[in-house]
């Protein structure tokens, strides 16, 4: 199926004319997408038309960047009289550089359908997009963000632990921390099945992580210790539930968005995670006293636009995310 | 070392509390026998991989291969790689595969050579060691079912059954046709159940793996606004169809000796019958469906044997074309006896003896080398009590939903729709819904979803002894009267049609007709 797409003035007017001429539409979600940065402005939109291509929605992007001054692209199913198609979904884009929160608010309850859920991928931490964000918030069941999506360090992480602190009830997604599931699971798997293993879990003395951007350490610290009940007593130990230190290392490693590594220290033994030369492919390890061969994992549905589909497909509250979240919050002191 | 948490809670492993992945199958062996068959091939070994590239499988597993054909463990790895080439969806990729090949592991000999069951039994013993397997076996008995029985004895015999399995669980999944008919289907449950509890046995039918029928499920019981109408107050009829293109391919041997009605009728047609009619179960736990699904096919009325052939019409193929292609008949096909007498269409109509469905007619129809490859349950409803438009209404259709099963899946509503123009013109048109398009999801295989079930326990995909035993009790009649008689007008349709006429002549006896193929 080809797709029509027309370009309008960024009139609510002339975007509405261009949606009514197409000849059906069908919608699963409203899909809005927020860019305030025109670096990653390309990156952005691939990995929303990914989701979109697969989820008929009406995908409205939001851009700040400025490219486009004052004009709308609308996109729709073709309109011709004859032609046939089995999926339908709409997308408008909207150049809101200049734009206040109260006309990108209009774009929003003017065009979504009630009846859908909205999403909202808002791909931007900048301080001027702040009036707009909030402005937008009533209108969105879930709100995904990437707090490692722009930067290595943890600022982005630190306003996501403030922005949940003030809105709890928010369902939220962030992609980085659900890039780490294939890592849980093989933390996880570690102390799978033979009960001396699981007890082991309850001697770790140490954490070393090693990822390319701070967030996912720092997300990996903040599950484990919701998990095992450990307390952050800075930005680099904790205490367990026997009043034992736990020691957090973590280096900056590697490609961003991406664990390099983890070690975990117990009484016994070390626990070892690795990227081999296929980065796709994670060699896990023990060796102590509960050694074990090198076994292969598959580092699977970690693009972005797998993980926005999740986020899509998981409408409700993450309460193991939020704990994580929470916990990571009181490790980084934010 | 304690196996408590610090503050005494149970045994479980923390981290794995609500991580998405936490359906993954506790450590365990799986055995497939007849490993060197095509089912392992194409289906199982495949399978198997995609758990693995899923996150499904657990850390520790180990496959064995069992059947007749000499193999070294390499030289079946290497066998395994290509089938996995050749028919999985996800390619063997290394360093994975090689990682995966690891695990796999093969076994020759004869269903009867204790040597070989021993043999087995030291390679489990050895796994549970070695690879942390933690005693849990799960049997997969893809042998022609001829051979179920005997091995399911020497897994008894040799030690290899749950009475002497302290360490784990052991299951066995057997795969379809469970007996030839009821007499023999009793004889192999007298078998299994000498070995296995009746929660031990896993009795696949890949049908039920198929994410739309499932979906049959979802569409009932998660949505208001059908289960008023799905009743015998608005619905006129049931046709389920599971029509094929291909024939016998090289499975002419086993078919010659089994026929429409006991392949595809008494177990796929019959489960997809039992959900579409069954009552909406107390919970979605594997039991309570299964229960529902008992309850309605004791409620179908075997046909007695004077009505058999009003309310049933069978067909075998004769030479035709498939999408352009010639193709032989039936009786040409490769191990198929040239006066072959087998039945490669069955069409049946059932009663539901109930409340919901009295005076309902269920048309069940299977064929092979029909037009078009198609599987489905159509529900017509009955006409409008009152025609409002006058001439206008006279050709309104009767609302049809159809589950589409494959090979395209999802829901399409037929609806009368007014014309746009000045005069008051009525069509049907149909509201169609796609998974692969409204969900933008490939269904998994069906068999991936049911052995990944079969190892986490969860039997509610598969079908129960009394769920088998009565679908046998509903096609006796049938069989008994189809293997007494010949039909002498075989081959009766030609490869490519919609099927025998004779199939039409018993729904036009009912002023309906079928569906198209």
């Amino acid at each position: 199926m080809s797709l029509e797409s027309s370009t309008v003035s960024s009139s609510l007017e002339a975007i509405r004319g261009e949606l009514s001429r197409a000849k059906l539409s069908t919608s699963t979600l409203n899909f809005i997408v927020w860019i305030d940065d025109a670096a990653r402005r390309d990156w952005v939109l691939e990995r929303a038309a990914m989701l979109h291509e697969k989820h008929p929605s009406l995908m409205l992007v939001f851009d700040h960047t400025g490219t486009h001054a004052g004009e709308a692209t609308v996109t729709t199913a073709p309109r011709g009289a004859q032609e046939t198609f089995a999926i339908q979904g709409e997308r408008v884009d909207v150049d809101v550089s200049g734009a206040g929160a109260e006309s990108v608010v209009g774009y929003v309850s003017a065009l979504c359908s009630p009846s859908v859920p909205t999403v909202m991928w808002w791909t931007g931490f900048a301080e001027s997009s702040r009036e707009i964000f909030y402005a937008l918030l009533p209108f969105v069941q879930t709100l995904v963000f990437d707090s490692s999506g722009g930067a290595r360090d943890e600022s982005a992480l630190c306003k996501l632990v403030g922005f949940h602190r003030e809105h709890p009830d928010v369902v939220l997604h962030d992609l980085a921390w659900m890039r780490l599931l294939p890592w849980q699971d093989m933390i996880a798997a570690f102390f799978d099945g033979d009960p001396d293993l699981l007890a082991e879990v309850y001697t770790i003395r140490k954490l070393h992580i090693a990822s390319g951007s701070d967030s996912e350490a720092f997300y990996l610290a903040g599950w484990l210790a919701s998990r095992l009940g450990w307390k952050a007593t800075g930005r680099n130990a904790f205490t367990d539930g026997r009043g034992e230190t736990v020691a957090f290392e973590r280096k900056r490693e590697g490609e961003m968005r991406r664990v390099q590594s983890i070690c975990l220290d117990s009484e016994t033994s070390w626990y070892h995670g690795e990227v081999t030369d296929d980065p796709g492919v994670v060699r896990v390890w023990v060796e102590g006293q509960h050694a074990r061969e090198p076994r292969l994992f598959p580092l699977k549905a970690i693009d972005n636009a797998s993980l926005l589909e999740r986020a899509v497909l998981e409408p409700g509250n993450d309460e193991l995310f939020e704990t994580a979240l929470r916990s990571a919050g009181t490790l980084i002191g934010g | 070392m304690t196996t408590t948490s610090p503050a005494g809670a149970p045994a479980v492993n923390p981290l794995r509390k609500g991580l998405a992945s936490d359906r993954i199958a506790d450590p365990c062996n799986i055995v497939f026998f007849g490993a060197s068959g095509d089912l392992v091939k194409r289906m199982l070994m495949p399978a198997m991989w995609n758990l693995r590239l899923e996150g499904i499988l657990p850390t520790s597993f180990g496959i064995i291969g069992f059947s007749r054909t000499e193999y070294t463990d390499d030289q079946f790895r290497d066998e395994m790689r290509k089938a996995v080439e050749q028919f999985s969806r996800n390619p063997p990729k290394d360093p994975l595969w090689s990682d995966f090949a690891k695990h796999v592991f093969y076994v020759s000999g004869d269903f009867d050579d204790d040597n070989c069951f021993r043999e087995l039994r030291e390679a489990l013993e050895r796994n549970d060691k070695e690879l942390g397997t933690g005693g849990n076996r799960l049997f997969y008995l893809s042998t022609p079912p001829s051979v179920f029985g005997k091995i399911i004895d020497k897994l008894d015999k040799d030690q290899l059954g749950p009475r002497d399995n302290k360490a784990g669980w052991t299951r066995v999944v057997v795969e379809k046709p469970f007996g030839t008919d009821l007499d023999s289907a009793r004889a192999l449950q007298a078998e299994v159940e000498k070995v296995f509890d009746e929660k031990q046995v896993y009795r696949i039918d890949h049908y039920l793996g198929k994410e739309p029928v499932q979906d049959i499920m979802a569409l009932r019981f998660a949505n208001v606004i059908f289960e008023p109408i799905w009743n015998r107050n608005y619905v006129d009829s049931v046709q389920i169809t599971a029509a094929e293109t291909v024939g016998v391919e090289q499975r002419g041997g086993y078919y010659d000796n089994a026929g429409a009605l006991r392949d595809m009728i008494q177990n796929h047609v019959m489960n997809l019958l039992a959900l579409v009619a069954m009552e909406p179960p107390v919970s979605a736990d594997a039991d309570s469906i299964r229960d529902e699904k008992f309850k309605v096919l004791r409620a179908v009325r075997p046909i007695e044997p004077a009505r058999v052939s009003l309310d049933t019409a069978r067909g075998q193929y004769d030479a035709g074309a498939i999408a352009g292609k010639a193709v032989p008949a039936y009786r040409d096909e490769p191990d198929v006896r040239p006066d072959s007498n087998t039945e490669t269409y069955a069409a049946v109509k059932l009663w539901v003896d109930n409340w919901r469905w009295a005076d309902v007619p269920f048309y069940l129809r299977s064929g092979k080398r029909l037009a078009r490859k198609m599987s489905e349950i159509a529900i017509r409803f009955k006409p409008i009590p009152h025609r409002l438009f006058g001439e206008a209404g006279e050709q309104l259709e009767n609302n049809v939903l159809v589950m589409k099963i494959q090979p395209e899946e999802g829901i399409s509503l037929r609806i009368n729709a007014k014309v746009p123009g000045p005069k008051m013109h009525l069509r049907a048109v149909s509201m169609d819904f796609n998974y692969g398009t409204g969900f933008g999801v490939v269904s998994a295989p069906a068999y991936e979803r049911l052995i990944g079930d079969a190892m986490r326990g969860d039997a509610t995909l598969f079908t129960r002894w009394d769920a088998v035993e009565r679908a046998w009790v509903i096609v006796m009649p049938i069989l008994e009267r189809w293997q007494s008689t010949e039909d002498q007008s075989f081959p009766n349709y030609n490869a490519g049609s919609q099927g025998p006429q004779a199939a039409d002549r018993m729904l036009a006896m009912d002023d309906r007709d079928w569906r198209k193929i």
